[in-house]
C-alpha cells in the first residue's frame, strides 16, 4: 500500500506541464498617439483674412486629425492580422 | 515536467530496463526475495514507461513551445516593420497637409488681406463660428 501510494504521487508530477510563451501587447507608432488638438476660434473683432486663417487652421486640424485616426485603424487592422497569424 | 528538468532521461529507461531484467536475475536469489523483486520490479516498470511517455510528451511541447517562441517573435518583427509603414505614411500624410495649409495662408495674405477694410465681420458670424468650434461638453 506504502508504494502504491508512492508510486501515485510520482505519476502525479505528470501533470505540472506550463506553457511559458507569451506575446507581448504591440506598441503603436508614437505619431498617433498624440491628442487632436482643440479647434481654433475667432476674436470678436475679427478681420476677413484672420476668418480665412482660422478656418483655414481648423481644417488642416482636422484632417491631420483624420490621418491619425485613419492610422490607428490601419495599425489596427495590420496588428490583427498578424496576431490572428500566429496559432 | 519539473521532475525531467533535473533528472536526466537515460535514468528513467534505466529504471524500465532494471524493471524487466530484476525478475530474471531474481530466479537465482533466495525463494524469500522473490515477492519483493517481483513487486519492486512491477512498480519500476510501471514508473519508468510512466516517465518514457512523460519524456516523449514533454519533448513534444518543448518542440511546440519553440515553433510558437519563433513565430511570436517573427510576428513581434511584424508588427514593428507594419508600425514604421504606418508611422511613415502619418508623417507624409501630415506633411502634406501642412504645406497646404501653408499655401492657402500665403493666399490668405496676399488676396484676402485686400478686403479686410472692406468687409466687416458681424458678431453672429463669429458667434456661430466659435459656438461650433468649442469642443462639446459632456
Amino acid at each position: 500500500m506504502k508504494y502504491l501510494v508512492i508510486a501515485l504521487l510520482l505519476c502525479l508530477i505528470g501533470c505540472s506541464t506550463t506553457v511559458p510563451v507569451t506575446a507581448k501587447f504591440p506598441e503603436a507608432p508614437n505619431t498617433i498617439q498624440q491628442q487632436c488638438p482643440p479647434l481654433q476660434k475667432l476674436k470678436d473683432d475679427a478681420k476677413l483674412s484672420e476668418v480665412a486663417n482660422t478656418v483655414t487652421l481648423n481644417y488642416s486640424t482636422y484632417y491631420e486629425c483624420s490621418v491619425k485616426v485613419d492610422g490607428w485603424i490601419e495599425w489596427y487592422q495590420v496588428q490583427k492580422q498578424i496576431f490572428e497569424s500566429v496559432k | 515536467m519539473w521532475i525531467l528538468s533535473f533528472l536526466p532521461d537515460w535514468i528513467f529507461y534505466a529504471i524500465l530496463a532494471l524493471g524487466f531484467i530484476a525478475p530474471v536475475f531474481a530466479r537465482f536469489l533466495p525463494p524469500i526475495y522473490k515477492p519483493p523483486v517481483q513487486i519492486v520490479s512491477i512498480l519500476m516498470i510501471v514508473f519508468g514507461l510512466f516517465m518514457a511517455g512523460a519524456i516523449h510528451d514533454n519533448a513534444a511541447w518543448v518542440e511546440r513551445v519553440n515553433e510558437m517562441k519563433a513565430k511570436v517573435a517573427e510576428a513581434e518583427a511584424k508588427g514593428k516593420e507594419a508600425n514604421v509603414k504606418v508611422e511613415t505614411k502619418v508623417v507624409t500624410k501630415t506633411q502634406v497637409i501642412k504645406q497646404k495649409a501653408q499655401i492657402v495662408r500665403q493666399y490668405i495674405d496676399r488676396e484676402i488681406t485686400k478686403y479686410d477694410s472692406q468687409c466687416v465681420i458681424p458678431k453672429e458670424f463669429v458667434k456661430a463660428h466659435n459656438d461650433a468650434a468649442e469642443v462639446p461638453e459632456k
